[in-house]
């Protein structure tokens, strides 16, 4: 149905492998795979993974936390009303499209609330919402605030005269069409969509926003995103957060964990220092279950299912002989061994 | 005080005068009855060689804030009052309405940044601190930001100039995204970590060690912080937390955050830059009542910042202070009885700057009109550097 860039041309079947599954994870649900849930996968089809994961509440629900945290909808700005958080399960019943859902978003009050005053207001809808440069359409803006103070008036080509219409001309716009595209995909596929292609899918969209998760599946398939894994790339801090709790816990967490150490670690130039206490807290808590140092009786082969688990690679030999020697010392913690690795910039790159 | 800037100072009742006319007919030439520093560019700025300013404290007193409501209502601003008494007040400093992120970024890189509002993305040019880092050799852990914005405001820290970049950056500190009650909750939940032992730390290092650098796994720059640095950087934050910072209330807590965490870390590292992005003066869009509380509220803060810095006896004689919004407000209250940013007016467009410092001239209102992004070029001056990308350029009638 939609052109394809010459590099996103469907791949013969390939079985997962453990790099591609723990990506297609991170950026569709914004965590890694459970135990069980690599278990289930590996050596499975990417379709048949697919078909699971696009189909899933859980994916509405991490596209919803992306588009909040895209309009900067977070921390004492994150929407509380029930539109807003009935958007996943409506997305995921069918009884809302992706467009319909940005709406949504931008008639919130909290998104009243993170931009206001008619200036703030029209401004942040033309850069977010259609992708223009405000600073190059005085005009523009000068008649969008007119329009948001009640008077009437042409706003990107359609008439309006209320805030309301500011959002649903802009949400309507070709421009918004392909501002969201060219975002989702260079979200999914960590580069910039090729200029034909994104035409042709912007256009689609445009006339039916439900061609979303087929542009997706797209997406994926294609060869950009296998090539996208050659360049690894760092995890943001929610999915820091939420890979360590999956990794070392084998559990998402709740909301009202996560987001108070993403905002945490949010406020820091450089996460490192306290990405590194969190992975502390968490091993010295007590609530991953590692076993004692002297109770690993294959002491090369625990090092190599937890470099299997966590870099998704096995150990090469002076890693392996490193990290073995460590464990043979007395005075060697398990967690010492597992903290390495989580606070290494290796395992915070997928 | 030499002779020829006293013979120019006005007096303190002179100066308050002036102060209130700034406000009330804010740039429109309002302190003409006053006697003014001439202050040619030509006469700035001209460095002596036993200058004393070691440390710097720039303060964003950002959120958009109208000379109105500071110089022009001082008994808001006892305390910015008094610092422009002792040093240089630059009522007309000349800002673009970039949206609070564009227009503090331009501060700290002395260029007008066009960035979208809500823009979650670093700029292109190189900042105040990258300068400082790389050309006049500052540390990490002498650099440092504390914000009251959230997530967009650590972009601040370092841009993606090639030539520039992460290595370069300060270390940022947003007080409310770190210091608040449900991240203390959730640390309390899972305990404190406990101390490393050296041979714990050792070993540590040798595994990691053993994986290779940042730059093998695909990292492109230098970490911000090495690992010294970092490990203090940990300390700070875990002692931090143990202060009470999580507690602050009101209206102006976050910026209270970001000025009481630059308290601490002024008293704990002495960084030779010290920078505090505030925001909250931003509530203004539906309260006026509530952005003059909290233009009161930070002045009070700065004020007991300042005080704490010239109560050091390792800060007192070397440390220079500028304070400055990003921009202001409209001219006119809006429907909600608030004040937006967009009308293009004076009260939007001309804001104060305040300087105080040892090496600075003292009671001086310099009537030139200078902008934002000429602070950078100056800070940089002062440590013997120069902003060699940046448009502004050096504030002029600074030095004494």
């Amino acid at each position: 149905m939609f052109p394809q860039d010459p590099r996103t041309e469907a791949l013969p079947a390939r079985p997962l492998d453990r790099r591609l599954l723990r990506a297609l994870f991170l950026d569709l649900l914004g965590r890694p795979p459970l135990r069980a849930e690599l278990e289930r996968w590996l050596g499975a089809g990417l379709d048949e993974l697919l078909d699971d994961v696009l189909g899933s509440l859980e994916l509405r629900r991490h596209w919803l936390d992306e588009e909040l945290y895209f309009f900067l909808l977070i921390d004492n700005f994150r929407p509380g009303s029930e539109r807003v958080r009935a958007i996943p399960e409506e997305l995921h019943e069918g009884r809302l499209d992706v467009r319909q859902a940005l709406h949504r978003i931008a008639l919130s009050p909290s998104f009243d609330l993170r931009n206001p005053g008619a200036d703030t207001f029209v401004t942040v809808v033309m850069e977010q919402i259609c992708g223009l440069r405000v600073q190059r359409m005085a005009r523009e803006l000068e008649i969008g605030k007119r329009i948001y103070d009640g008077g009437a008036g042409v706003f990107l080509g359609e008439r309006g005269s209320s805030q309301s219409d500011i959002v649903r001309i802009a949400i309507e716009s070709r421009a918004a069409a392909r501002t969201f595209v060219a975002r989702e995909y260079e979200r999914y596929v960590h580069v910039g969509p090729p200029e034909k292609e994104l035409a042709a899918w912007s256009r689609a969209f445009h006339r039916d926003p439900r061609v979303y998760l087929e542009l997706l599946r797209g997406w994926l398939s294609s060869d950009a995103y296998r090539e996208r894994l050659a360049r690894p790339i760092p995890h943001s801090n929610r999915l820091f957060v939420r890979s360590i709790f999956v990794d070392l816990l084998d559990r998402p967490p709740s909301a009202e964990e996560s987001e108070p150490l993403r905002e945490a670690l949010d406020g820091l130039s450089d996460s490192g220092p306290l990405r590194s206490i969190l992975v502390r807290l968490m091993l010295d808590s007590g609530r991953a279950t590692l076993p004692e140092r002297a109770a690993i009786d294959d002491r090369p082969e625990f090092v190599r299912a937890l470099f299997l688990r966590l870099l998704r690679r096995g150990p090469r030999a002076s890693e392996l002989a490193t990290f073995v020697a460590a464990l043979d010392d007395p005075t060697c913690r398990t967690e010492t061994v597992v903290l390495a690795i989580v606070s290494h910039p290796e395992y915070q790159r997928y | 005080m030499d002779a020829m800037s006293h013979h120019h100072d006005p007096g303190r009742r002179r100066f308050l005068k002036a102060s209130l006319a700034v406000g009330t007919l804010a740039g429109a030439g309002a302190l003409s009855g006053l006697q003014r520093r001439a202050c040619a560019r030509s006469a700035a700025l001209v460095a002596p060689p036993e200058r004393r300013t070691r440390h710097v404290v720039l303060i964003a007193f950002a959120g958009g804030v109208r000379t109105r409501e500071t110089f022009g209502t001082p008994q808001n601003v006892p305390n910015l009052r008094a610092m422009a008494e002792e040093g240089v007040l630059y009522p007309r400093t000349r800002t673009a309405n970039l949206g609070h992120f564009g227009a503090a970024l331009s501060i700290f890189t002395g260029v007008s940044e066009a960035r979208g509002i809500r823009e979650n993305e670093r700029g292109g040019d190189p900042t105040l601190f990258e300068y400082l880092r790389k050309h006049a050799g500052l540390a990490a852990g002498d650099v440092w930001i504390t914000t009251s914005g959230g997530a967009q405001q650590v972009n601040y820290s370092y841009g993606l100039h090639p030539d520039y970049g992460r290595e370069y950056g300060a270390n940022t500190l947003d007080g409310d995204g770190i210091f608040n009650r449900e991240f203390e909750q959730v640390l309390a939940r899972l305990g404190r970590p406990r101390e490393m032992e050296a041979d714990e730390k050792a070993l540590l290092l040798r595994l990691r060690a053993s994986l290779g650098s940042d730059s093998d796994v695909g990292g492109r720059t230098g970490a911000l912080n090495d690992a010294e640095s970092a490990a203090r950087v940990e300390q700070y934050i875990l002692d931090e937390l143990t202060r009470g910072t999580a507690d602050v209330r009101g209206a102006n807590a976050g910026d209270a955050k970001a000025l009481r965490v630059a308290r601490n870390l002024v008293a704990l590292f002495k960084p030779r830059l010290t920078a505090v992005v505030l925001q909250n003066a931003d509530i203004a869009h539906g309260s006026y009542n509530g952005y003059v509380e909290v233009v009161r509220r930070n002045d009070a803060m700065i004020g007991e910042l300042w005080a704490a810095v010239k109560a050091d006896p390792a800060l007192a004689d070397s440390t220079a202070f500028f304070v400055l919004p990003e921009f202001g407000r409209d001219r006119d209250l809006n429907s909600r009885r608030g004040l937006d940013h967009g009308d293009g007016s004076d009260d939007l467009q001309l804001v104060s700057t305040v300087a105080w410092g040892p090496d600075f001239r003292r009671g001086v209102v310099v009537d030139e009109a200078v902008r934002t992004i000429d602070v950078t070029p100056t800070i940089c001056e002062l440590f013997g550097t120069d902003a060699r990308k940046a448009k502004g350029k050096r504030l002029g009638g600074l030095l004494a």
